[in-house]
């Protein structure tokens, strides 16, 4: 397996007046190809912004970032849009899905947008991507009229239009009901297993962490491996 | 840019009701744009019309003649070079001055004519008269007095004479009348009145009268020359330059009616900054609304402006969707508003006094449509600019984070 993501020594502060607070100290993240990792921490324990970092929307104090073997922390801020757009792919909390817009335009977005135009074969990758997440009786729906699942399962689907290399969740299910929270958390489960999707998620919930393989814990700046009970049983 | 006004048209559809008020504003704001300048150019036109109607475009005449002094370095006094200034003005080579004008293509008619001041006497009653002599073959070449003949007709004759109806009135007089008339040159002899005309304007019906030039030079002592040529241009508004033109070409004094009507020029050009002024605030307030409709809704769309700049979509992009609204709401509501304003009015210039006047001289083919077009629908690209670099600047994780 090769190394996605490989984030060394990452460093972030900010200075309110006078007052300096550091809320990463020197952190190092490494995740390998086809991983389903959480990132878990308390509230205000810098996970989230960890996470921005690795997905390029925030600059750290200290440290470099690798993703999918490129050197990304010192890009200009058109050249990390361009990465974000083609190697990252991101879900959030609240899906901020385009209103004015079908499930299959939202989804094809991140790829029609660079391109000035949708292609039929955009199209036709969003309206797969959809079947894919349990959404193929929703493609032409206006994204107003989708649930709250529904419209977290587009995010996932545009979240892989680009085959990116790296999907970065932030509290993925954080606005979902428990049955509907798990119905998306299965489906991740699902695209990495049979798609050997990368998925590093944000989350404070433990029992979303407890279904990943492998968990990182964001504690007073400082990131640790904890091993999950299945990786615990298998090494006996 | 196919998916950024894709994009674009998507966000005005979104909310149709804001989008077509939007428009509205933009279209009442063109309405009014060109119903101020269809009326200011109605007005400019018909008091043009007007003062040009009835008299020439172009007027030529001698210079006044002055003593001037004579320069000369190896003179030590004053040398005064002596010109007579008791001579009559008049053109006398006034043949040549004609030809010229009838080879010029701007000219529309020209009217060698001799002018003077006299006194018709009828009885104890004397009334002061403007006397323009003219061929009578050219009697309409400046001002058309035949259609405006109310009595008698236009044959001048050899001792014919056209009055105006106040002239007529003041003095009892009708066609087919004697009267003496007695010009300033002292000359006395009975003329009859064949016509009588009514242009409106008291002045002329009370003090102009015609005569053929025949008549007139033995009563002018004028045996050969003319005292001054009218000349009528197909385009009024060329008058000032084509007189500065004949002035070089025969040293003669030459006189535009714009020069003759200064304060009909100023007024014409205060009404004209006044309806610039106008224009401009009535544009300025539409770039303002455009502008701020699109910050609003800029600021509303801050969620997805932030989600498009995390998956990497160009800043350009962004700017592109705004400046593509504002391109959208600026040419709809343009057009609309250029339509509407046409229309308006073309139906204002059917509305007429009982006279068959219009009620406002409002010129419907003037409203510069093109011009407004073009400067609304670039100002709302303009007005666009603000939000569009405002939603392009947006830090994305900041907005996503709101």
């Amino acid at each position: 397996m090769s190394i996605v993501l490989d984030a060394r020594g990452i460093g972030m502060s900010f200075r309110n007046g006078d007052e300096l607070t550091e809320v990463l100290k020197g952190v190092d993240v490494t995740l390998q190809s086809g991983e389903l990792a959480a990132l878990l921490g308390a509230s205000g324990s810098g996970k989230s912004t960890l996470l921005s970092i690795i997905g390029l929307l925030l600059r750290p104090t200290t440290g470099s970032i690798t993703i999918a073997g490129q050197r990304v922390d010192a890009l200009s801020e058109t050249d990390r849009a361009r990465f974000r757009n083609q190697r990252l792919g991101f879900i959030f909390q609240f899906h901020h899905l385009l209103p004015d817009f079908t499930a299959t335009e939202n989804v094809a977005f991140p790829a029609a947008a660079p391109a000035g135009r949708m292609t039929s074969a955009m199209r036709q990758r969003a309206r797969d991507l959809l079947d894919r997440v349990g959404l193929a009786d929703r493609m032409d729906f206006p994204a107003t009229r989708l649930s709250g699942g529904q419209k977290q399962r587009v995010a996932i689907a545009r979240a892989l239009m680009n085959n990116p290399a790296l999907i970065l969740a932030d509290e993925p299910t954080g606005s979902l009901d428990r049955l509907a929270a798990d119905k998306v958390l299965d489906l991740m489960k699902e695209v990495n297993r049979d798609d050997k999707a990368t998925f590093l998620i944000c989350t404070h919930d433990e029992s979303i962490a407890a279904r990943c393989a492998r968990r990182i814990m964001v504690k007073d700046g400082r990131a640790e491996q904890v091993r999950t009970q299945q990786q615990l049983e298998l090494r006996g | 840019m196919m998916f950024a006004l894709t994009v674009a048209r998507r966000y005005l559809l979104s909310n149709p009701a804001q989008t077509a008020l939007l428009i509205a504003g933009v279209a009442l704001g063109v309405t009014a744009f060109v119903f101020i300048t269809a009326l200011i150019e109605g007005l400019a036109i018909r008091l043009t019309a007007d003062v040009t109607a009835n008299s020439s475009h172009v007027s030529l005449e001698q210079e006044v003649r002055v003593a001037r002094v004579l320069p000369g370095p190896a003179v030590n006094v004053q040398s005064v070079a002596l010109v007579s200034t008791f001579q009559r003005r008049q053109i006398r080579a006034w043949g040549p001055t004609v030809a010229l004008l009838r080879s010029q293509p701007l000219v529309s008619a020209i009217s060698p004519q001799i002018s003077g001041n006299a006194f018709l006497v009828k009885g104890e009653a004397v009334a002061p008269l403007a006397v323009t002599a003219i061929e009578p073959s050219a009697l309409d070449a400046i001002s058309p007095i035949t259609t405006k003949l109310i009595g008698g007709d236009a044959d001048l004759g050899a001792d014919g004479l056209l009055i105006g109806a106040q002239l007529a009135d003041n003095l009892g007089l009708s066609p087919g009348q004697p009267v003496l008339f007695r010009t300033d040159r002292g000359v006395d002899r009975l003329l009859t009145v064949r016509g009588i005309f009514r242009t409106g304007l008291l002045n002329l019906d009370e003090r102009v009268a015609f005569l053929s030039i025949r008549t007139a030079r033995p009563l002018f002592r004028l045996p050969e020359g003319m005292t001054n040529i009218e000349v009528k241009l197909h385009d009024p508004g060329q008058a000032r330059a084509f007189a500065a033109f004949l002035r070089d070409a025969t040293g003669l004094r030459v006189t535009s009616w714009q020069e003759r009507n200064t304060t009909l020029e100023g007024a014409l050009f205060a009404q004209a900054q006044t309806g610039t002024l106008i224009q401009i605030f009535s544009l300025i307030s539409v770039l303002i609304g455009i502008a701020s409709a699109l910050s609003l809704s800029a600021n509303r769309r801050r969620g997805e402006i932030g989600i498009m700049g995390a998956f990497g979509v160009s800043r350009r992009f962004i700017a592109a969707v705004f400046v593509l609204q504002g391109l959208l709401i600026g040419m709809v509501g343009a057009g609309i508003g250029c339509l509407t304003g046409f229309a308006l009015c073309s139906w204002l210039a059917t509305l007429t006094k009982a006279d068959g006047s219009m009620i406002l001289p409002i010129a419907a083919s003037q409203g510069r449509y093109l011009t407004v077009f073009a400067l609304t629908t670039l100002g709302a690209v303009l007005a666009s600019v603000i939000p569009a670099r405002s939603a392009a600047r947006l830090d994305p994780l900041e907005a996503i984070q709101q």
